[in-house]
């Protein structure tokens, strides 16, 4: 067992210091010594990065730091993945987030630090970056089983593409398969109101009150 | 009066350094420019394009040798003309913000959105506040409460320009919207014709950084530079997020950025007017939000004035910024620290007086607070003046040691320009404060100043032809929106 928690040890180290080579090694290294990779992701992973979003909430720790230790994690979390089965891989996440900047707006900063909250919440998150063309959002979500569509504006001339996207979702007969969510400088819960979507976040932080909120209640009514 | 900007924060060998390392950029990394008129030109000059990325790489000759053709110093003329800019890299000017999306409203002290009346009061206010000369305007913004979305530009233009008699700003954002401004700016100057000849209009196109010329403001630059009309390109930089954490890099990044779109409009127009522009500023780690009361945003200005400088060409800069949500003591000393590094940095435009929380909100009393750090700065860069007058060794004689300057005609001579005579500072004593004022507050004094403003002051009238145009063509636009509309 002494081996086992000096494991948990290397892979919570590796998080925190956001050593990408470390966490696949300390990954591997779990795997080697036959230890359940459920718990190694839980201890080894999860756990040091949620602690790292909690501090990064508490205005503790750079912004930096959270982004590239989500990166670390990914990393490690891509070889502990190979051994999961599936169930255990539907029980390790929260839900699936398909996330982008819509067509036209080509910023992406706020986007970035709610990708890296999430991700540090334990989400796992499909990034596909600026200026998405709305069918890009529906191809990916349906590819990777999404449960959740993410989409940030920063222009209230953009803004208008979120509600494009709920429309074509309800065209397609798709628009209860995902829970949408809204953001970006000119969004408001009104705006979100007003197209329909399922919720509106001020900021990364209110983004994963949000999606926890909506887990819990997945989970409870299951 | 010329400007001597007496801070320095960059030593020639490092304006040098960063200029050949934004030429390294221009030249190895290049710029994605997606619009494919902008990349023709570029291709035409003897920049290698690739069409399938939109990336340009640009040999150091060909941008020198359009610095070279942008002049050092360009008119903008007021519709009333003694309110006409001649700006120089050598002279400052203020730029008050006008158009954001939030306001705080004046009677509530409540954040909401800003409509078209607010448009107007703001800008009827800065046309009443002598330090302000180049307005930015209701045809910036992206929305306007109550306004059509499609039509924000022609009412934010109109309730613009029919409130002052100073030069007021246009929108660059896409073809149509750019030419909309245009055709506005020209029925005030007399005609097309008239416009060229004496340019009434301005904007601002941001490159977005790191390295990209977008489609809808690279299409307005083209418009504008095609017509001879002043353009400041600003780069928009956040230190550790959009660009590299050191402000070297950010600079060298950031000049990139500005003289490749400088390249462009000299491109279109050999000589077309332009400010070097910076909104630089950093990423506050903790929050993960734009800083741009901080004093690194300071640094950056003074940086790039002297950047600027080094082409000679006008650099536009932000100043009296703040992050803070209320007319406080964080406004305060974010907004002093950052207009005066950067005036007396050397920013030739200094844009952003007004705003507050980031600049995501506009105020009047801002507007007329920063007004008075204006007055200030311009003080400050008058500097002191070192002759036999001034110095008055005769007069100190004649007071003699222990006598008192109060009853001198010197001091009445010389006074109005040795000191800078605030309108809201309070220097009285406590009790008259209190008496006299109610003790009021600086927020207190410059709501009265904005009432009194609104109450008394009349921009001087568009003429009735004119306002008439103005307005059948903002019903045009408007018409125009819904004919889209039915056809989508």
């Amino acid at each position: 067992m002494a081996e086992h928690e000096a494991i948990i040890e290397r892979m919570r180290d590796s998080i925190l210091e956001a050593d990408d080579d470390e966490a696949v090694a300390a990954a591997e290294a779990a795997l080697a010594a036959g230890m359940d990779p459920l718990a190694a992701l839980e201890a080894g992973f999860s756990e040091p990065i949620r602690e790292l979003g909690e501090a990064f909430n508490r205005l503790e720790i750079f912004l930096p730091q959270l982004v590239l230790s989500a990166r670390t994690m990914q990393a490690g979390l891509k070889v502990l993945e190979r051994a999961l089965t599936t169930a255990a891989r539907e029980a390790a996440r929260k839900g699936v987030v398909v996330i982008g900047t819509v067509e036209g707006d080509i910023h992406d900063i706020g986007k970035t630090i709610v990708v890296a909250m999430l991700r540090s919440a334990g989400y796992e998150v499909h990034d596909l970056g600026t200026d998405v063309p709305l069918p890009q959002f529906i191809n990916v979500a349906e590819q990777t089983h999404a449960d959740i569509i993410g989409m940030s504006a920063l222009l209230s001339t953009t803004m208008l593409r979120q509600r494009d996207l709920l429309e074509l979702l309800q065209l397609k007969g798709i628009r209860d398969k995902y829970f949408v969510i809204v953001g970006g400088a000119p969004a408001t819960q009104a705006w979100a109101d007003s197209i329909g979507a399922n919720a509106f976040a001020r900021d990364a932080h209110e983004a994963v009150l949000c999606l926890n909120a909506r887990a819990r209640n997945v989970t409870s009514r299951a | 009066m010329p400007l001597t900007a007496p801070l320095r924060i960059l030593t020639e060998d490092q304006i040098q350094a960063i200029h050949q390392a934004a030429l390294g950029l221009l030249q190895r990394t290049g710029i994605v420019v997606k619009e494919a008129r902008a990349r023709r030109y570029f291709r035409q000059a003897g920049a290698s394009v690739d069409e399938s990325s939109g990336r340009v790489r640009l040999p150091p000759d060909v941008v020198e040798a359009a610095l070279k053709l942008a002049p050092d110093s360009f008119v903008v003329h007021a519709r009333v003309p003694d309110r006409s800019v001649e700006v120089s890299y050598r002279r400052m000017h203020v730029e008050p913000m006008i158009g954001r999306l939030n306001i705080l409203d004046h009677l509530t002290h409540q954040r909401r959105r800003t409509s078209l009346q607010d448009v107007a009061n703001l800008v009827r206010v800065a046309d009443a506040l002598e330090h302000y000369h180049l307005l930015h305007s209701g045809a910036i913004m992206p929305s306007i409460e109550g306004v059509p979305l499609h039509a924000a530009h022609a009412h934010g233009y109109l309730a613009s320009v029919s409130n002052t008699g100073k030069v007021v700003k246009g929108s660059p954002r896409g073809r149509a919207i750019a030419e909309d401004c245009i055709r506005m700016a020209a029925v005030v100057a007399g005609g097309e014709d008239a416009l060229r000849q004496r340019p009434n209009i301005f904007t601002t196109v941001n490159p977005v950084t790191p390295l990209q010329h977008d489609e809808g403001q690279t299409e307005g630059l083209i418009e504008y530079a095609s017509f001879g009309l002043p353009i400041d390109v600003t780069s928009e930089p956040q230190a550790g997020a959009t660009s590299p954490v050191t402000l070297a890099g950010l600079l060298a990044q950031q000049t990139a950025d500005v003289i490749s779109g400088i390249t462009l409009a000299q491109l279109v127009r050999p000589g077309t007017p332009v400010w070097y522009g910076t909104c630089g500023a950093i990423m506050d780690m903790k929050v993960g939000r734009i800083a741009l009361g901080a004093v690194e945003a300071g640094l950056i200005n003074a940086a790039s004035a002297q950047i600027a400088a080094f082409y000679g060409i006008p650099c536009r800069g932000t100043g009296s910024t703040t992050d803070s949500k209320a007319l406080d003591m964080q406004a305060g000393y974010e907004k002093a620290i950052t207009l005066f590094m950067a005036a007396l940095g050397g920013i030739n435009c200094l844009f952003y007086p007004g705003t507050m929380e980031s600049a995501l909100t506009i105020s009047l009393e801002s507007l007329v607070v920063d007004h008075e750090l204006c007055g200030m700065a311009y003080r400050a860069l008058r500097g002191i003046q070192v002759n036999a007058d001034t110095l008055a060794a005769p007069l100190i004689e004649a007071v003699g040691p222990g006598g008192n300057f109060l009853g001198e005609r010197h001091t009445l001579k010389f006074l109005r320009q040795e000191q800078f005579l605030p309108t809201l500072s309070n220097r009285q004593t406590r009790e008259d404060w209190a008496e006299r004022t109610g003790s009021a507050t600086t927020w207190d004094q410059a709501h009265t100043e904005v009432e009194r403003i609104l109450a008394t002051h009349t921009p001087p009238p568009l003429d009735p032809q004119v306002q008439t145009e103005l307005e059948r063509i903002v019903r045009e636009v408007e018409a125009r929106g819904a004919v889209a509309r039915a056809l989508a």
